[in-house]
């Protein structure tokens, strides 16, 4: 479908993307405000605007080791998910194995297991093990999303690079393991490093594991430091607009420079080509 | 000769690991849910802080409790007053040591309780449950603990009938050791489908499966309906895609979390804009409305929701839109068919798989809600917004009741395992058609 955009169509995308943006606007427009303008009114901008917010945000909680742990999390869960799924799933989409209908969809099914139901039996482990309050403890149950996501999506970009090079590198006397690491995996970057940022801001995210294994405030990640934020008697609204303004930067600018790769590994799973 | 693994057997070798991995944390503490759905096990009770399925005792909590019973046994009956309480006396701790002994021999306990002992003995805390409990006979356990409370009532009975006070001491004290005693021979706590039964007709359980299937449909429906309508409008050619796309993918790739403490803040009645504008176009009432009664407060999570989400559907269902072949829209064109029909018989039929992996998708995610409400609603107010993965985090967290906690996420298990089935149906093999390859 090629129609040609007017001018009707310009105004409708502005306000669209005004929607779908007013509240980090008006959330970036509090932080800036002097925290006692904050309740007084509605006034889109402060005449002065101050940093207090931020300095509130960062020295009344840890926001900053909240966001180091999340990043430390993330990273782990994103190598350790990448380094299994990339071999399962070119072993699932290269290689002639029986049953890859059956592997696919119990990976398919652990991917849409509901956290609530296997979180009392992996809190228990995590306690018996002694990794409460630690990366690993989180990168462990973290496993239960990342790997499936990985192997679902890289199988996908796995299955697109031609077949035709590989059985050139076969009859040239290349192994199956060799086809894999000169020749795959060099074409198969790109898919990999979509879906490295996918597992990356899946693990980002996670917030069920995360309250209820790491509960010392120095072992917490970004989305539940942020959501402790509000205390029982007050709910300081200038640090929080300004604590999320902090944890949101990193992925504004994750999402500007990959959003082409991202937003072709969120389809890749869900259309035909 | 060199030892070489065919493709076939490299394969599997290659699948193995991450196969495994997925059972392991993904099926292992499904069933393990499952099992403890059978038990009345509580994490802060510590007669229950285990699953047993058939009667136990806290060998490190009764040694130490039978080390002083059977020191103030004798003790008591050298402070006997007369012969008849001397032998009453006697009596008493012929009969314990009778149940302890059998305890011990006719269980095989043996050399684990002298370990325990030894342990006690150097003051050093037994954390291997192995040691610290035993199985012991159904009925031996219950005769026991019968006979326990026939003794505390004898010796409350000789206490008050005696004027000697070391006497009434040392029988008070034995007393209360008695009870101690009682407390560590743990009956079964296993009680099989009870706890079903009882969340099966539980008013909460149902409130907050309703909760969960109304948000469910309303949010994913508005989310399919906004989404389709902004990947109709968008699939074109315009200046600023890059921009568009940018500002569709933050919501999605924010931590809900921090996307609910931002609504939080716009929701709220004194200073959230969000409410302050509703209300002065006359949406609601008041501004407080919106997180202060409970269809305010659904209707809260599910625009956060759908502002969180709207644009991920539509970009999904964009790249479905892209793979359908302009010419079949020039042919309509050319047979005179109007847009409407085009969207009926061409857009929509051709749509029908991405669709449905989107719906199935995002169902299966807006059941499983938790984060986006808990902290925004916390399941309030009056639990009009608890969804049912917030019951069960309450139930096992909150109250430490890992066995009822259960009975729930295995409720949520089977649901979620249910929508999907209903959906495979429909969609069929597609959703593998791309992947399995040759």
């Amino acid at each position: 479908m090629n129609k040609r955009a007017g001018i009707g169509f310009y105004i409708f995308l502005v306000v669209f993307v005004f929607f779908v943006m007013f509240p980090f606007i008006w959330v970036f427009l509090t932080s800036i405000k002097p925290p006692g303008e904050i309740f007084n009114n509605f006034n889109w901008f402060t005449a002065d605007p101050s940093l207090a917010s931020y300095e509130n945000a960062i020295n009344n909680r840890p926001l900053l080791r909240y966001m180091w742990n999340s990043f430390v999390v993330s990273t782990l869960t994103t190598l350790i998910a990448i380094g299994f799924a990339s071999i399962a799933a070119y072993a699932l989409t290269r290689l002639p194995i029986k049953f890859k209908g059956l592997i696919l969809g119990i990976i398919l099914a652990a991917s849409m297991f509901p956290q609530i139901a296997i979180i009392s039996p992996i809190f228990n482990f995590i306690t018996a093990v002694g990794l409460r309050n630690s990366y690993m403890g989180l990168v462990i149950p973290y496993i239960t999303v990342s790997l499936p996501l990985a192997i679902w999506i890289l199988s996908t970009f796995f299955q697109k690079i031609p077949w035709e090079l590989e059985e050139s590198a076969k009859l040239d006397g290349a192994t199956p393991f060799q086809t894999f690491r000169k020749i795959i995996f060099p074409l198969a970057a790109p898919g990999v490093f979509t879906t490295g940022i996918l597992v990356f801001i899946a693990a980002w995210n996670e917030y069920l594991f995360a309250l209820t294994i790491n509960t010392e405030d120095v072992w917490r990640t970004v989305p539940v430091g942020i959501s402790l934020y509000q205390s029982q008697f007050t709910i300081p609204w200038g640090d929080i607009s300004a604590a999320t303004v902090l944890v949101t930067i990193p992925i504004v600018i994750l999402v500007l420079i990959f959003q082409r790769r991202i937003v072709a590994g969120l389809t890749s799973g869900s259309v035909k080509e | 000769m060199k030892f070489q693994l065919n493709e076939k057997q490299l394969g599997y070798l290659m699948v193995a690991p991450a196969l495994i991995l997925v059972l392991l944390v993904t099926l292992w503490p499904v069933a393990q849910s499952f099992y403890n759905s059978l038990f009345d096990y509580r994490l802060n009770d510590p007669s229950r802080s285990e699953r047993f399925l058939s009667s136990n005792v806290d060998l490190e909590r009764y040694a130490n409790e039978y080390f002083y019973l059977s020191r103030d046994l004798e003790l008591l009956e050298s402070q006997a007053p007369d012969g008849e309480t001397a032998d009453a006396a006697a009596s008493i701790r012929t009969e314990i040591e009778g149940y302890h002994d059998s305890l011990i021999t006719e269980n095989g306990l043996e050399d684990q309780y002298a370990e325990v002992e030894e342990m006690l003995a150097s003051f050093t805390a037994i954390s291997d449950s192995e040691l610290k409990y035993a199985d012991i006979d159904n009925d031996l356990a219950d005769d026991y603990k019968n006979y326990l409370d026939e003794a505390q009532a004898e010796l409350t009975a000789l206490a008050d009938s005696t004027d000697s006070e070391e006497f009434a001491t040392t029988a008070g004290n034995i007393s209360g050791t008695l009870g101690t005693v009682d407390t560590t021979l743990i009956e079964s706590n296993f009680i099989g489908f009870s706890n079903y039964q009882r969340y099966l007709t539980d008013g909460r359980m149902w409130q907050s499966m309703w909760n969960t299937l109304l948000f469910t449909i309303v949010s994913v429906g508005a989310e399919l309906v906004l989404g389709l309508m902004i990947a109709l409008l968008i699939n074109r050619a315009f200046i600023g895609r890059g921009i568009v796309r940018a500002s569709v993918l933050i919501p999605w790739a924010i931590p809900t979390a921090v996307a609910a403490m931002m609504w939080g803040f716009l929701y709220d009645g004194q200073t959230g804009i969000v409410a302050h504008y509703f209300e002065q176009f006359g949406l609601i009432d008041d501004a407080s409305v919106l997180l202060s009664t409970g269809a305010g407060g659904m209707f809260s999570v599910i625009f956060a929701d759908v502002w969180k989400t709207t644009p991920y559907m539509a970009l999904l269902l964009l790249a479905g839109l892209q793979t359908i072949p302009g010419s079949l829209y020039e042919a309509a064109e050319v047979d005179g068919a109007g847009k409407w029909q085009q969207f009926w018989q061409i857009t929509l039929p051709l749509l029908k798989s991405a669709i449905l992996v989107a719906l199935l998708f995002r169902t299966l995610d807006a059941f499983r809600v938790f984060d986006l409400i808990y902290v925004l609603t916390g399941g309030g107010p009056a639990n009009s917004t608890e969804s049912i993965s917030i019951y069960a985090y309450i139930t096992l967290f909150s109250q430490s009741n890992f066995g009822a906690g259960s009975v729930l996420s295995v409720i949520v298990f089977v649901s979620v395992a249910i929508i999907s089935v209903l959906f495979i149906k429909f969609i069929g093999s597609d959703l593998f058609a791309g992947r399995s390859g040759r």
